[in-house]
């Protein structure tokens, strides 16, 4: 299945033939069994080449084949394959001429023209008739018979692990794309139709050089029966232009006498009809359709992304998403505000001060059960507050300050930064986290306390809860005078 | 370069702390963007990474700083305008990134700023945890001064501390009414899709773009999901068919035992290895877990019908090929040897085919051997595992660190009402895996492997039947 949205037809595609096809699977059958190769460079090409999902794979795998020498071996693969067929070829040549010098014999006894029709069209027409019947059996194992022999003899004679995936992947191909039985078919049926071709040419050449007669034998059949079979036969090589002897002629032919030279050049012409008609033909007509089926199917070869072996790669050679780098490097932290110090001029009053820094709306403020001397300033949010009580500390600092925080948020710079500035208008500030019902988890704590300590605030003054705040402060609230007033 | 006019230039801003490299890592399903950690300041500068579809980029998205000190800088800005000026919003900020103060105190800021300002759109980050303050509030009238659509994006939407519609009020009050909730951690199936929903709405004229990217990423979510069925399907089929014989000694059979676990182990290993690569996440988000894999079964079921009518098949088919090359045969002798050599094919061809699948394990049966192969229970153990962890892979998002913690899949017995994990506890197991049952070859770590069409289909309809 091909989820490829844009056309194949890019020009920087590898051409999606059969060997390319070849490649990749041998090579997701050796990532698959054995692990990915090392592939930064060869998927950095793939991914500047093609396009399609398709086209990279196909362009890693060559890049890949080539590294690893797998094109050599589909190379040799490939043409040992040519040669095999070749001597397949030469043999089935061999063979026709053979079939047809035996079914005509020597020439010192007239042939007996059925079974010599059997002799040479019997065994092609038994194997036809089993090819046509293979279409009726289980369509999803299809053709596998011959392919199965083929990795067997593979599997036995194969050298080295690689020599044995390249066939593997051949069969897994072509039986994905259900172009195995008519590939394979094309074979046969080549093979056959050159046999045939050659057979009828010997047939020609024997009968032009040789004097031949042609008889019928039998010792239960009529000879009606003959003439029947004989005409039924010659009926379509007629339409054709072969002859087909008379009846006279055929009763004539019983062995028994002697028939004219034009008797048995029209014998003769019936059996190369035969021959031609019942045999060659059939098998061309079929070899061009398989050839023609077999190229349609292959030409519909796709990469199936959900191969194991495939499924990595996705992800690789046609990533969603990529990282870009950074504008410019970071600058030295500068998050931690200058430590405000305690300015020493005015004379601090001797209030002790309660102020909430950014905390929710939500939360309960002031908090229950704090001392009476201890002055809520409110909570600090909007600038117009902030601002508002960093002025009236500015004219009247004060001697104690507690600042509660919510330990839930992030320390901001912003917050540290308006901690720092109280910092400096009170001559001990204490901090610590609003107690909420859902506790803040101790490392943004941990973080708080950190921060705080950077920003200028004295370690011992940073409590982990509001109760040791109140427990330090306990001493400066009860010498500090009774305030009613809120601001 | 043409291309390059149609990116989509968007800038992810918001408070420290709030998720906006998790944001990144989770749009761009890459787990190694950024820096990640629960502090303010982590993300210190501007990083950029690209959507690509078909290797194209469409989107460019940038990390920003997060905005740490609102409320002194629109102060400021504020005191930078001279009295009785009044510039438009861009002016303002441009005023603030000529100042002294944004190379300084302000330089993190700045940075934000200086990105928002040349980029199309802005995703506002807001941990919803986080109450609604002053700082936010002043913070997003400085990005708005920037004059660019402002999309918030709810982050941490299901956590119980969540403020969302606080927030949402809030935003509306700025002006800010599309906002779309996004949980880094775990998005919801159409979460992203549903971002771009929002962000064509604010963006009318990359409607076409975000078009794109949507349809995209719902082809590849669908491509992950069926790679990653067949990845199971694949390992599934590999352990039915394993099969492992050894001498009927109670010693050896223990040791055939452990390996045949050690085996099943490996392979379902492989199998998460490659899901979480599929689905670009790396060993920390699954880390090893052992197996409770008890459950074998014994003893040859090689005289059980099934098994006997797929032998005829099999010799059946052997026979019938060695007739055809004994007919061959019989051609190239010029039918002289007629019929002999076809029969001799025959007979030979079904021996062949006999010995070749049966005679091994035929020979076995005789010398007493067992073999030994996992139970029906480790198979449905092994599905039910791997889909539950195909669905926590499909709703996690990149950005989560917490390693993923199946639910009650491995118990087995609890509830689970997802109609497939169901079938897998108590239907019939799939006809696929009673066919890999009976094929030895189709095991890839069986010494006979042969993977063959008829495998490949098996694999591909169980896929199927994962759906």
């Amino acid at each position: 299945m091909s989820h490829d949205r844009a056309s194949p037809d890019s020009t920087s595609a590898p051409a999606a033939t059969l060997t390319t096809h070849w490649l990749a699977e041998t090579l997701r059958l050796r990532e698959a069994q054995w692990g990915h190769l090392e592939d930064a460079r060869e998927n950095m090409l793939a991914r500047v080449q093609g396009r399609t999902y398709t086209q990279k794979v196909l362009l890693r795998a060559q890049a890949l084949g080539r590294r690893e020498g797998l094109d050599d071996l589909l190379a040799s693969l490939q043409h040992n394959a040519r040669i095999a067929l070749f001597i397949l070829v030469a043999l089935a040549t061999l063979a026709g001429i053979l079939a047809s010098a035996a079914a005509l014999g020597d020439g010192a006894r007239s042939v007996n023209v059925w079974p010599a029709l059997l002799a040479m069209l019997g065994l092609n027409a038994v194997a036809f008739a089993l090819w046509l019947l293979s279409f009726c059996i289980r369509g999803d194992r299809q053709g596998t018979w011959l392919s199965d022999a083929w990795l067997w003899l593979t599997r036995k004679l194969a050298k080295g692990p690689d020599a044995m995936l390249a066939p593997r992947a051949l069969i897994e191909l072509l039986g994905r794309s259900a172009s195995q039985r008519w590939l394979l078919g094309a074979v046969s049926h080549g093979l056959w139709a050159v046999a045939l071709a050659s057979m009828s040419i010997a047939l020609l050449v024997i009968l032009s050089a040789k004097r031949y007669s042609f008889s019928w034998e039998t010792t239960l059949l009529s000879p009606d029966t003959f003439v029947r079979l004989t005409n039924l036969l010659g009926w379509l090589p007629a339409k054709l232009g072969f002859p087909v002897p008379s009846d006279t002629v055929i009763r004539a032919s019983d062995g028994l006498q002697t028939l004219s030279a034009q008797a048995q050049a029209t014998w003769s012409g019936w059996l190369l009809g035969c021959v031609i008609v019942y045999g060659l033909t059939p098998r061309v007509i079929a070899l061009a359709v398989s050839l023609y089926v077999g190229r349609r199917r292959l030409a519909r070869l796709a990469i199936d992304s959900a191969l194991p072996g495939f499924a990595e790669l996705r992800t690789r050679l046609t990533p969603t998403s990529e990282i870009a780098g950074v504008d410019k490097p970071a600058d030295p932290d500068r998050a931690v505000p200058h430590p405000g110090t305690h300015r020493g001029g005015a004379i601090p009053h001797d209030d002790a001060i309660l102020v909430g820094v950014e905390l929710p709306e939500s939360a309960a403020w002031p908090p229950p059960g704090l001392p009476g001397r201890l002055i809520n300033m409110g909570v600090l949010d909007s600038r117009a507050q902030r601002r508002a009580l960093l002025e009236r500390l500015h004219l009247r600092p004060v001697k104690h300050m507690l600042i509660l925080y919510d330990a839930n948020q992030t320390p901001d710079r912003g917050a540290l930064r308006l901690i720092a500035d109280l910092n400096g208008m009170a001559q001990q500030v204490h901090a610590a986290p609003l107690d909420q019902s859902d506790g803040a988890p101790a490392q943004r704590q941990a973080d708080w306390a950190s921060k705080l300590k950077a920003s200028g605030l004295d370690d011992a003054r940073i409590h982990a809860t509001l109760q040791d705040a109140l427990t330090s402060l306990r001493p400066a609230l009860q010498d500090a005078p009774a305030h009613g007033e809120t601001p | 370069m043409s291309r390059n006019n149609a990116v989509l230039h968007l800038a992810v801003v918001g408070h420290t702390n709030t998720g906006k490299t998790s944001l990144l890592r989770t749009l761009t399903r890459n787990p190694e963007f950024g820096e990640v950690r629960d502090g303010p300041g982590t993300t210190r500068h501007v990083e950029g990474a690209q959507l690509l579809v078909d290797d194209i980029p469409l989107v460019q998205l940038y990390d920003t700083p997060g905005m740490e000190d609102g409320v002194a800088l629109l102060d400021y800005i504020d005191q930078l305008i001279q009295p009785g000026q009044r510039p438009d919003g861009p002016e303002r900020i441009q005023r603030f990134l000529d100042s002294p103060e944004s190379g300084r105190r302000f330089e993190q800021e700045a940075r934000v700023l200086n990105k928002l300002l040349t980029c199309d759109a802005g995703l506002y980050v807001v941990d919803v945890r986080d109450p609604v303050l002053s700082k936010h509030k002043d913070e997003l009238a400085v990005l708005a001064d920037c004059g660019h659509p402002l999309l918030p994006v709810l982050n941490f939407t299901s956590d119980p501390r969540a403020r969302t519609a606080a927030w949402r009020e809030a935003l509306a009050r700025l002006g800010l009414h599309a906002i779309v909730e996004f949980d880094t951690i775990a998005p919801a199936l159409d979460g992203e899709l549903q971002l771009y929903d929002k962000l064509a709405l604010l963006m009318d004229t990359h409607k076409e773009l975000l078009g794109v990217l949507k349809q995209d990423i719902v082809e590849q979510r669908a491509l992950r999901r069926h790679d990653a069925r067949h990845t199971i399907a694949d390992m599934l089929i590999d352990i039915a068919a394993l099969r492992m014989s050894s001498p009927p000694d109670p010693e050896s059979l223990e040791n055939t035992t452990q390996s045949l676990r050690q085996h099943v182990r490996q392979r379902e290993n492989r199998c998460v290895q490659t899901l979480l690569k599929r689905y670009n996440f790396t060993r920390k988000d699954f880390p090893n877990h052992a197996l409770p894999l008890e459950g074998e079964r014994w003893g040859m079921d090689l005289f059980n019908p099934q098994a006997l009518q797929d032998m005829g098949i099999h010799l059946g088919k052997g026979m019938a090929a060695g007739a055809m090359a004994g007919a061959t045969l019989d051609a190239f002798t010029a039918g002289i040897s007629l019929g002999t050599a076809t029969l001799v094919g025959a007979a030979v061809g079904g021996l062949w085919q006999g010995a070749d699948k049966w005679g091994k394990r035929l020979m076995g049966r005789i010398k007493g051997e067992q073999e030994i192969s996992v139970d029906d229970a480790v198979l449905r153990l092994l599905a039910v595992r791997q889909l539950d962890l195909l669905q926590a892979l499909d709703r996690r998002g990149h950005a989560a660190q917490a390693p993923i913690t199946l639910g009650d899949a491995a118990g087995g017995e609890t509830n689970d009402d997802a109609a497939p994990l169901t079938r897998w506890r108590k239907g019939k197991l799939p006809d696929e895996l009673a066919e890999a049952r009976r094929r030895t070859s189709w095991s890839s770590m069986s010494p006979d492997y042969a993977p063959g069409a008829r495998r490949e289909h098996a694999v591909r309809e169980l896929a199927a039947r994962l759906e």
